[in-house]
């Protein structure tokens, strides 16, 4: 196996910081405009730029009960220089569950109209510009934490980090632009106990599943570490001014020490998309088109992974551009 | 409703009609022609050997097969083109027009109409006079020729994309009046 020396360590670091810290030879900033609902473009805003998201995304259909769940998102971006931009997230969940029950994950029935779920702070760096450039690529780097559990709606403080690289390339005259991403994202998270009337209800759920009168509903309330990892790509073509309509596909798989891989699960949909010169506005449908390992008992279709995620997500985000 | 709450927000984009028309044509010509007499349409229909010749010579695709172009007379005698063009600026087009001498100079250029959410700057005076004297064998790479600016990085690269298929464009489709054409 080949291995790097110390010397060629210590000079690709010296380049990447000082990529990092100089100041930009070329004015290359874009405009963040999502043109997708789930995987990003590598633009930046320009420096002194700002600008306010509003996300909502509705997560519904578990394949038993009902499941529907919402997270919004308002967010303020700032163009901190022309190749780096922050932005700091509310987060909120609305949830509405019944008729299921999931061993470790979903104790019963929840429902809540907005309640405040956490913050997220992001940072974006650019390093080429995808309308100067050949190719266009930036690193983002976001700290999330949560007060929610977005499958239950129960209390949890999760803290994750995640770490992404984006790649966006213009085809015919930037008339169609396509983008892919990679990212890693590491979570820490505590749950609190259920109370004593969820732990019963849910206890006598699982010993009607299994036809087991000892079975118990686990609920861990040690805290776990995960690993999860999301790649995805998008095509995004100008059929008219102001108006792009495209597709775009994400893969996501988890891991966890206990269990290897936990989870993975892969979505596409069609995307829709409005920009004007101060507002624009992103519409995905995204289906799950195929998933596994962890599954719930009696779970009916077996190519999905419904634990976690749900058969059907849509996704409206809005921005404003000040 | 199953998505009533993303409903609540649907309203904020419903689009809001804007325009924003800096020149029409009768005033980017006298912007870009003050002194001139007459203007004479001579709009261009290319051929499809003529197109590749553009692409070929500037590396920019001719997307149409019809030009705007105006010959410009000053007191009988022709002191240049002036043509008028659009390329795709990030949510819609971007018209202006150029000006270019009978030697295929460039003598100037006028944003006519720009929608996009930033670089207003591309219609000052300094940015637009760098392309000022460039021919169809001057190197137009923008960051390195053609200052960029931040957040309209698309509109300029297309801007000056557009320069040079122009530049291509006089030497493939436009010829020079003879002396009993000019009145």
């Amino acid at each position: 196996m080949q291995t790097l020396n110390r010397s060629s360590i210590f000079g690709a670091a010296s380049l990447g910081f000082m990529a990092f810290f100089s100041p930009p030879l070329i004015d290359r900033a874009e405009a963040d405009e999502n043109l997708f609902g789930y995987v990003l473009g590598a633009e930046t805003l320009p420096k002194g730029a700002s600008e306010m998201y509003l996300w909502a995304t509705h997560r519904w259909d578990k394949g038993q009960g009902t499941y529907s769940a919402y997270d919004t998102e308002l967010e303020y971006e700032y163009g901190v220089t022309s190749r780096f931009t922050a932005s700091l997230a509310l987060l909120g969940q609305f949830i509405n569950t019944s008729g299921l029950v999931i061993d470790a994950y979903l104790p019963g029935a929840e429902s809540y109209g907005l309640k405040f779920s956490g913050i997220e702070g992001k940072a974006k760096y650019n390093f080429l510009a995808p309308a100067l450039d050949p190719i266009g690529l930036s690193m983002m780097f976001e700290l999330h934490h949560s007060i929610l559990d977005s499958h239950s709606g129960l209390d949890k403080d999760t803290t994750s980090a995640v770490t992404s690289l984006q790649l966006q390339k213009y085809f015919l005259d930037g008339q169609l632009v396509t983008v892919g991403n990679l990212g890693l994202e590491a979570t820490y998270a505590d749950r609190a106990p259920l109370n004593a009337a969820t732990q019963s209800s849910a206890d006598i759920a699982m010993q009607n599943l299994t036809g087991d009168p000892s079975a118990t509903f686990e609920w861990p309330t040690d805290p776990e570490m995960e690993i999860e990892l999301t790649t995805g790509a998008g095509l995004s073509y100008r059929f008219a001014p102001n108006w792009y309509v495209g597709a775009e596909t994400q893969y996501q798989s988890e891991f966890e020490t206990q269990v290897g891989q936990e989870r993975y699960s892969w979505f596409a949909g069609p995307t829709l998309h409005y920009g004007g010169n101060k507002w624009w506005a992103t519409l995905t449908f995204f289906k799950q088109l195929k998933g596994g390992r962890e599954q719930y008992i009696n779970q009916a279709d077996t190519n999905l992974h419904l634990i976690e995620k749900t058969k059907n997500e849509l996704r409206l985000k809005v921005g404003y551009n000040f | 409703m199953r998505h009533a709450p993303l409903l609540v927000i649907a309203p904020l984009v419903i689009p809001v009609a804007q325009a924003t028309e800096y020149f029409d044509t009768a005033g980017a010509q006298k912007a870009l022609f003050p002194s001139a007499t007459t203007f004479v349409d001579a709009k261009v229909h290319l051929t499809s050997d003529q197109r590749d010749k553009i692409k070929e010579r500037s590396d920019v695709k001719q997307r149409w097969d019809e030009q705007p172009v105006w010959r410009v007379e000053k007191e009988g005698q022709f002191v240049g083109w002036y043509v008028e063009d659009r390329v795709i600026g990030k949510h819609e087009f971007i018209r202006y027009a150029a000006a270019l001498s009978p030697d295929g100079r460039v003598l100037g250029i006028e944003i006519m109409e720009y929608l996009e959410t930033y670089g207003d700057q591309i219609r000052q005076a300094d940015w637009r006079g760098q392309f000022l004297g460039k021919t169809a064998q001057s190197t137009l790479d923008l960051g390195e020729d053609i200052k960029n600016i931040s957040g309209a990085t698309l509109s300029c690269r297309n801007i000056t994309n557009g320069v040079k298929r122009l530049l291509a464009l006089q030497q493939v489709a436009l010829t020079k009046p003879a002396a009993a054409e000019v009145k």
